[in-house]
This record gives structure tokens, C-alpha cells and sequence, in this order.
């Protein structure tokens, strides 16, 4: 528990004195880190601790950018504390019909069941496009944060200074609330179905109901995540929804160490450097992130937190 | 009626293709319990690669008339990348299904950039060189007589792909391993070149349909991507693991969307997704695979 | 050796079948099989591989549906009722194949039994390593089963005795009414497996169990701790007798055991 407390604040204060030490480029390269850290976080509560892969969990993040699409724009919202807590209230009201239909499956069906729903939700996008603009997207427009305008910021002004700080917050609040989540009864029960869910049930597990409940707490993440980085990039595009984004974000928590509770964010630190350093060398960084994965998945199963040894790993031993 | 007409032959050229893909895809995954992310991409690289070998060959002397027969070939040279890339697939058949879903989702980032570095960013055609088998126009309707050869080539493939799964000894050991692979091993089988051979056969299929498709589309980036989910579609309707599946379930997808883009385009997609989650809801081994435990 | 569990009350009944029968498909696994469990019982149940025992006691925690027949608990059918349901009433069994949770420590595997008896399912914030009630029963289940050394382990490191011994401790953690064990000591030593039963009768006694179901092949065990023997054979039942009485009858034993046991 030191270690982990240690650890953790260690890379707050990396990141808090990122923005001073660094140009404003890499502060705003940093805004999607954190979106994505969030979004991980509830990612591998339903992965790492509870045994799902979904395949379509980019599209909570759809969510939450095209909630505060319409909550902000369309009913001109201006606090961005209303509008996140708007998108994870419609991402959890949507992730509970769709995850009660999913979890009936495991594997490779829950797979394959959510990536379709995903891109149903694609599809979907596109076939409302008086409402969603389909192609183009709808846009975004700037929020206040914490009631505050801050109209004397620009844009990247806001995103690498304020705004920056506000996500640094916003990150550590939700780490904090998963860690509590991940260490409760209820987190054990979640590890209990993961690693045998037939003899979980004989304890006492009420097996379904917990799946549900880690895909409706991962959406609500999903779409607190989705809000920043619609935020950040002021557009909500149908790309988000994209299974290949969906394979992303599997990417970024097998990348960081899904059996490591800091493992997603490490992972979302990782890709989003890499991703940005590799841009600047080449065009064909594509190939590079893929071979990375490829050399993860073969050789590093455990991810970054596993080479590093992180602390802690929430399992005795690591499975691969 | 005419219409109508029209609108079956595009659907079912549409499932001929599918099904090669959807055949080499049920292939692996009877055998090798894999589903590959990437048969979008050897979709693809078979397109790619279908574009270039008959500009070369047309370069050379290659007489139009022969574009159905080299672009066959075109696809089945291809085949050269299945053994590697099931030698780097190797490591993962033990381990937990995510880790062999995210190996082929690396392969298919990976693709992604051979296809740009080797073909560009640009899509790349033939320049509706099928045109060259000219058509067969009846009273109502015209039927391009290259998409019957296509059609005929996925006919022809289901049945030497039946006849070798069922009536010869090879066939007989492929089922085999793909029901039991540690029986299968017990009793002398190799393995390994089983499922090298398979997964070959597999990419062979899905280069060979890349490359009977580019007479009449172009090769695009976004190719490997979008096919991946219609690919998909057919194996989950049809039924993870089963040829049959694979054929009915083309037919159905190849229809379904050939009437949806002229009749109700907006609902072209929808409609195959809506299908795709009702079946995997109501039955999940789809119309022809194993019961789900 | 009427009274194991020193239930020191009524004999009420607790488990029983009635004219249970299950096929599958073509194939009679149980033909019209009626037991019934009373309080302060330990009830063997033998047999042949084959005979049955495991899709009894897969029908008797409600795994399986019947084909025919019902099974009672507590006087009320359990058809319908999840494996759950019947926990929070009082039902808990072992697995014959080893159920444990790979990655979850000894400690951990107790506990979720734990947070399932004591009704924090859905307690999302709590921190589980200071609920002290937890920590103390799991300490204390896990010393009644010899296991209070490798509270930390994560049972995929145990042996394999030690596994079957974690399934059977977190199966007693929930403080079950009745609890079925399907083959205990298998796997386990014989000069062990006596220790193990009278592990098992202590546990029992000190978890409040009030019967206890045994599915066994050792007949040395079963001669010398249950109150009745339920024979198996081919799905039917051949006895349903006290130890005395079952072994005196050379018929009988020959049919079920296939030789005479020594004296």
C-alpha cells in the first residue's frame, strides 16, 4: 500500500510540474493522456479485474464526446462539471441495457457482441446525421470550468494551463474512487468471477449482476474520459466509435499492464508519447505501434508495469 | 424486375467474394481456434497486389482477355505470407483469447503502413478492366459476364474446399486436429504443419478475393479496415467454425446489403449489425456452428 | 454414531429428493432416486464410477434441472433456485475437479465466501483489508483447515491437497445449513485423509452445519463416520442403509464395492 502511495504521487507531481518545465505543445499533447487514463481505468475494471474484453468501449468515449456535443452545444450548457456529469449519466443509462444483453456472454461472444454494438452505434451516427452531422461530426464549444470562463485564456492557453490542472484533478479523483472500488468486497467478488465464475456463484456471486454492474461503472468512466477529450479536440466524430478505436484502447491497457491497477494509465502515457514521438520520425508510425504490440502480446504479456516490476499487481502471480 | 435482377447478381457477386474470405476465416478458426483480425488485410493486400501484378503483366504482353485467370494467380502467389505470419501467430494459441485477438489487430496496424509505404495513400484500380469480359444483356437486364466468372470461381472453390474437408485423408486430419489437437498429436499428426498448411490455405483465400475484386473497385487504405466487420457479420450469422455457415451466412450478408444500398441506403449498415447482435443474442453458434456451452 | 453434528434437536428433515430422475438425452444417469438428509446426519453417498454420484449432487445444488422428480431443501423445491439463492439459504457444496480462484490468495478465497454471508456484496467503498470481521473469520476458517500459513498464497500455488482443502474451507465459510462435498479426500493421502475428516466434522460443528452429504470411494471412511450410506449403482439406488447393516450385507457390498471387504 506505501509503495503503491509512493508511486502515485510520485507521478502526480510529475505531472504537475509537467506544464512548467515543458513546452505548451506537450501540456495539450497530455489533455488526451488524460482522457484516455480515465477511460482506461474503467476499461480494465471490466478486463483486468472482471475478464471481459470489450471490443466496443470506444464507444462510451463517443458518449461522452457527443453528449457534450448536445448537452453543451445543442442545449448550451456552459459548465463542463454539469456536462461531464451529464455523459456519465447517459453513458451508464446506455451501458445497462447494452451491457445486460453482453453479459450474459463471455469471451469471445462478449467480444464479438460488443464490437457490434459499437459499431451499431457507428451506424447509427451516420444514419442521424441531421442530428449528428455523420460525417463532419458536431462540434464542441468551449466550457466553463468550475464556473469559471477564463475568456482571457486561447484555447491552448486554457488546455495547457487551467484546463491541464483540471484534468491532473480530475485524473487523481477517479483513480482514487477505482482504487476504493478495486479494493472493496465488491472488487474482490469482481476477481472471484473472473477467475472461476461457476465456483463464484456457490460463494454467493451473483455473477451477472456483477458484470453488468463493472460494464455500467466502466461506461460511466468511458464517458467521463470521451467529455475531456471532446473537449480538447472541440469536434465529436464518428472515428471515435470506429472498432479500430475500440482496439486502441485494448492496445493501451495490454500496453501498460492489465494486471497492474496503474498499468491502464501507464499505458495511456506510453501510447500517447509513443504515438507522438513515432509521428514526428515518420509516416509509417502505424507499423511501429503495431509491431510494439506485437512484441507486448509475444514477449511482455504483463506490459510495462510487468518489466518495471510495478507495485502492485493485484494479482499473486501475473496471467498472461 | 429488371432491378430486382440486378440487384441478386450484385448480391450474390458480393457473397462470392465474401464467402473466399469467410471460408479461409472458418478455416482458421476450426482449426486453430483464432479469429483473424487481419483477413481484412489480406483482403486488401490481395487488391493491392491484384492491381500492380496486371499492370506489370499487362506491361509485358498479358492480353486482357487473361485478367480473370492472373489476377487467380496473382492472389494465390500471395499465399507466401501465411507461413510466416502463422509462425509469429505460434506463440499465442496456448494463451487467453485476447492476447490472439490483439496479435491480428497488431498485424492489421502493421498492414496498414506496408500498404501505404509499398502503394500509397491513394486507392489503386484497374480501371473497370472487367468490362473486357463485356456482358450479357438480356431483354431485361445485364449481367457482367465477369462477375459470373467470379461467382463461378467461389462455386467451384466451396466444392474442392467440401470435397478436400470430407472425402480426402488430408481433409480427414485437418478435422481431426480441429476437433482434438491433442489427440490428433497423440496419433502421429504434426501439428504444426497442419496448422501452417491451414492458415496458408486460409490467406490464400482471402488474398485471391482481394484480387478478383479490383476489375470492379478500387484497393483502398480503408479496404482492410471496413471488410474486417462484414467478414465478421458472415462468420456469426453462419456460425464460428462451419464452411455451410460460411456460405449461407455470404448470402445472406452479400443480399442483405446489395438490397439495402438501393432500397433503404441509410439502413444498409444498421441492418447487418441489427442481424449480427440478434443472432449472437438469440443463437449464439449462428445458423451452423457448434451449440454454445 | 447417529448424532455427527451433535444437532441435539428434532431429526427434521433438511435435503431430500423424491423420485429424482435426469437423462441426458438418450442416456438414464438417475432413475428415481429418493433420499432424504435429516439434521445431524453425514450421509455417504457410494458407488461406481459412473453410478451417478456427481449428477446427484449437481441436482441436489440445483446445477442440473431434473427430468423427472424434485428436490427439496428445507421442505421447499429449489427448482428455479440459483446456486445463490440456495447459498443464502443454507446450501453449499465442494467440487469433485478442484474450484478455486487462481489468482486469489487463500485469505481472499475465504473471503469472498465472507462478503457473500455477511451481506456486503454491494459495499463499493469500503476498504475489504480493514474490515477486521473479515479478516478474523478468514483467519480463523483458514486455521481450522491447516491452511492458516498460506493466508497469503494465491491458490494456484497450493499443492493440490491443499487446494481441494481451500475449496472445501470457503464452501464452510459461508456457514451453510447443509453442505455436500463431493470427493474430499481424494487426491489425498490416506494417512491424511482420516485428518482431513475430522477436520472436516470440526469445521462443520464449529460453522453451525447441520448436515453434512459426502460423495466418497473410500470405503474405510465411510465405514467409520457416516450415519447412513446411500448406494449407487447405474443411476439406481441399491441402498439407503446405516454403515452396520450396509456392511454386513456381503450382497450388497460386492454389488456397489465389486469385492468382499476385509475384517
Amino acid at each position: 500500500m506505501k509503495r503503491a502511495a509512493v508511486f502515485a504521487a510520485a507521478g502526480a507531481l510529475a505531472l504537475a510540474l509537467l506544464p512548467m518545465v515543458a513546452p505548451a505543445y506537450y501540456a495539450t499533447l497530455m489533455i488526451p493522456f488524460f482522457g484516455y487514463a480515465i477511460a482506461l481505468l474503467g476499461f480494465n475494471l471490466l478486463f483486468g479485474y472482471t475478464g471481459l474484453l470489450s471490443f466496443g468501449h470506444a464507444m462510451f468515449l463517443a458518449v461522452g464526446a457527443y453528449g457534450s456535443a448536445l448537452l453543451a452545444g445543442v442545449f448550451g450548457c456552459k459548465s463542463f462539471e454539469l456536462v461531464l456529469l451529464g455523459v456519465v449519466c447517459i453513458g451508464m443509462a446506455a451501458a445497462l441495457p447494452i451491457g445486460f444483453l453482453c453479459v450474459r456472454h463471455t469471451g469471445i461472444f462478449f467480444g464479438m457482441l460488443t464490437l457490434a454494438f459499437g459499431m451499431l452505434f457507428y451506424s447509427f451516427l451516420f444514419k442521424f446525421y441531421h442530428l449528428t452531422g455523420g460525417d463532419s461530426g458536431m462540434r464542441i464549444p468551449r466550457m466553463d470550468i468550475l464556473g469559471l470562463e477564463l475568456a482571457q485564456y486561447s484555447k491552448i492557453e486554457l488546455l495547457a494551463g487551467p484546463f491541464y490542472y483540471y484534468c491532473l484533478a480530475l485524473l487523481i479523483i477517479t483513480a482514487l474512487l477505482m482504487w476504493r472500488i478495486v479494493h472493496s468486497p465488491f472488487g474482490l467478488h469482481l476477481r472471484a468471477v473472473r477467475d472461476n465464475a461457476r465456483k463464484a456463484e456457490y460463494l454467493g456471486v451473483h455473477v451477472h449482476r456483477l458484470r453488468l454492474a463493472a460494464f455500467v461503472i466502466s461506461a460511466a468512466f468511458g464517458a467521463a474520459g470521451g467529455a475531456i477529450l471532446g473537449f480538447r479536440i472541440g469536434l465529436a466524430d464518428p472515428e471515435l466509435v470506429y472498432w479500430t478505436h475500440s482496439g486502441q484502447l485494448v492496445f493501451m491497457t495490454v500496453l501498460g499492464g492489465f494486471s497492474n491497477f496503474f498499468g491502464p494509465i501507464v499505458g495511456a502515457l506510453a501510447f500517447t508519447l509513443l504515438q507522438d514521438q513515432l509521428q514526428s520520425l515518420t509516416q509509417y508510425w502505424r507499423f511501429i505501434l503495431g509491431a510494439t504490440l506485437a512484441v507486448v502480446v509475444i514477449g511482455f504479456p504483463a506490459g510495462i508495469a510487468g518489466v518495471l516490476d510495478l507495485w502492485p499487481r493485484f494479482s499473486a502471480r501475473v496471467k498472461a | 424486375m429488371s432491378a430486382f435482377a440486378n440487384i441478386l447478381i450484385g448480391g450474390v457477386f458480393h457473397a462470392a467474394v465474401l464467402f473466399l474470405v469467410a471460408a479461409g476465416l472458418q478455416l482458421v478458426f476450426g482449426v486453430q481456434k483464432i479469429i483473424n483480425l487481419a483477413c481484412g488485410s489480406f483482403y486488401a493486400l490481395g487488391a493491392y497486389f491484384g492491381v500492380t501484378f496486371i499492370a506489370y503483366a499487362t506491361q509485358f504482353g498479358l492480353s486482357p482477355w487473361l485478367i480473370f485467370p492472373g489476377l487467380v494467380v496473382a492472389g494465390l502467389l500471395l499465399a507466401v505470407v501465411g507461413p510466416p505470419i502463422e509462425r509469429m501467430l505460434r506463440s499465442v494459441y496456448g494463451r487467453d483469447e485476447s492476447f490472439q485477438l490483439l496479435l491480428t489487430f497488431a498485424l492489421v496496424l502493421m498492414f496498414q503502413d506496408v500498404f501505404r509505404f509499398v502503394w500509397g495513400a491513394n486507392p489503386r484500380s484497374l480501371d473497370n478492366a472487367y468490362l473486357i469480359y463485356g456482358t450479357i444483356n438480356t431483354r431485361d437486364f445485364g449481367v457482367p459476364v465477369y462477375n459470373l466468372l467470379v461467382i463461378a470461381a467461389a462455386i467451384t472453390t466451396a466444392a474442392t474446399l467440401g470435397a478436400l474437408l470430407t472425402r480426402t485423408n488430408f481433409g480427414r486430419i485437418v478435422r481431426a486436429t480441429a476437433e482434438n489437437r491433442a489427440m490428433a498429436e497423440a496419433l502421429g499428426v504434426d501439428v504444426r504443419r497442419i496448422y501452417s498448411v491451414v492458415f496458408t490455405l486460409g490467406a490464400a483465400l482471402g488474398t485471391t478475393a482481394g484480387a478478383l475484386i479490383v476489375p470492379t473497385a478500387a484497393a483502398s487504405l480503408n479496404m482492410a479496415i471496413e471488410f474486417v466487420v462484414e467478414a465478421f457479420a458472415v462468420v456469426v450469422i453462419g456460425g464460428l467454425g462451419s464452411m455451410r455457415g460460411a456460405l449461407v451466412g455470404s448470402l445472406i450478408v452479400g443480399l442483405m446489403r446489395a438490397f439495402a444500398i438501393v432500397l433503404y441506403p441509410e439502413f444498409e449498415v444498421l441492418a447487418i449489425y441489427v442481424v449480427v447482435i440478434a443472432v449472437l443474442l438469440l443463437r449464439p453458434a449462428g445458423l451452423f456452428g457448434k451449440p454454445v456451452a | 454414531m447417529a448424532a455427527i453434528l451433535g444437532a441435539g434437536e428434532s431429526m427434521s428433515v433438511l435435503l431430500e429428493t423424491r423420485r429424482l430422475s435426469k437423462n441426458f438425452g438418450e442416456f438414464r444417469a438417475l432413475d428415481d432416486v429418493s433420499i432424504a438428509v435429516s439434521a445431524g446426519e453425514l450421509v455417504s453417498i457410494i458407488g461406481p464410477n459412473g453410478a451417478g454420484k456427481t449428477t446427484l449432487v449437481n441436482l441436489l445444488t440445483g446445477l442440473l434441472r431434473p427430468t423427472a422428480g424434485e428436490v427439496l431443501f428445507m421442505g421447499r423445491s429449489i427448482a428455479g433456485m440459483g446456486p445463490v439463492t440456495l447459498a443464502d439459504h443454507g446450501l453449499a457444496r465442494s467440487f469433485q475437479l478442484i474450484a478455486v480462484f487462481p489468482q486469489l490468495t487463500v485469505e481472499d478465497t475465504i473471503a469472498t465466501a465472507l462478503i457473500s454471508r455477511q451481506g456486503k456484496r454491494w459495499h463499493l467503498l469500503s476498504r475489504l483489508a480493514s474490515d477486521e470481521d473479515i479478516a478474523a473469520r478468514a483467519r480463523e476458517v483458514a486455521k481450522m483447515f491447516g491452511l492458516a500459513e498460506r493466508l497469503a498464497t494465491a491458490a494456484a500455488a497450493l499443492s493440490q491437497g491443499e487446494k481441494k482443502l481451500l475449496d472445501v474451507a470457503s464452501a464452510f465459510a459461508l456457514n451453510p445449513q447443509v453442505i455436500l462435498l463431493d470427493e474430499p479426500t481424494s487426491g489425498v493421502s490416506t494417512a491424511d485423509k482420516h485428518t482431513i475428516m475430522q477436520i472436516l466434522l470440526a469445521a462443520g460443528r464449529q460453522a453451525g452445519v447441520k448436515a453434512i452429504v459426502l460423495v466418497e470411494h473410500d470405503m474405510d471412511l465411510v465405514a467409520a463416520y457416516s450415519s447412513r450410506i446411500v448406494a449407487l449403482s447405474a443411476g439406481k439406488m441399491l441402498a439407503d442403509l446405516p454403515p452396520r447393516q450396509f456392511f454386513s450385507d456381503a450382497q450388497l457390498i460386492a454389488a456397489v464395492v465389486g469385492k468382499q471387504r476385509q475384517h
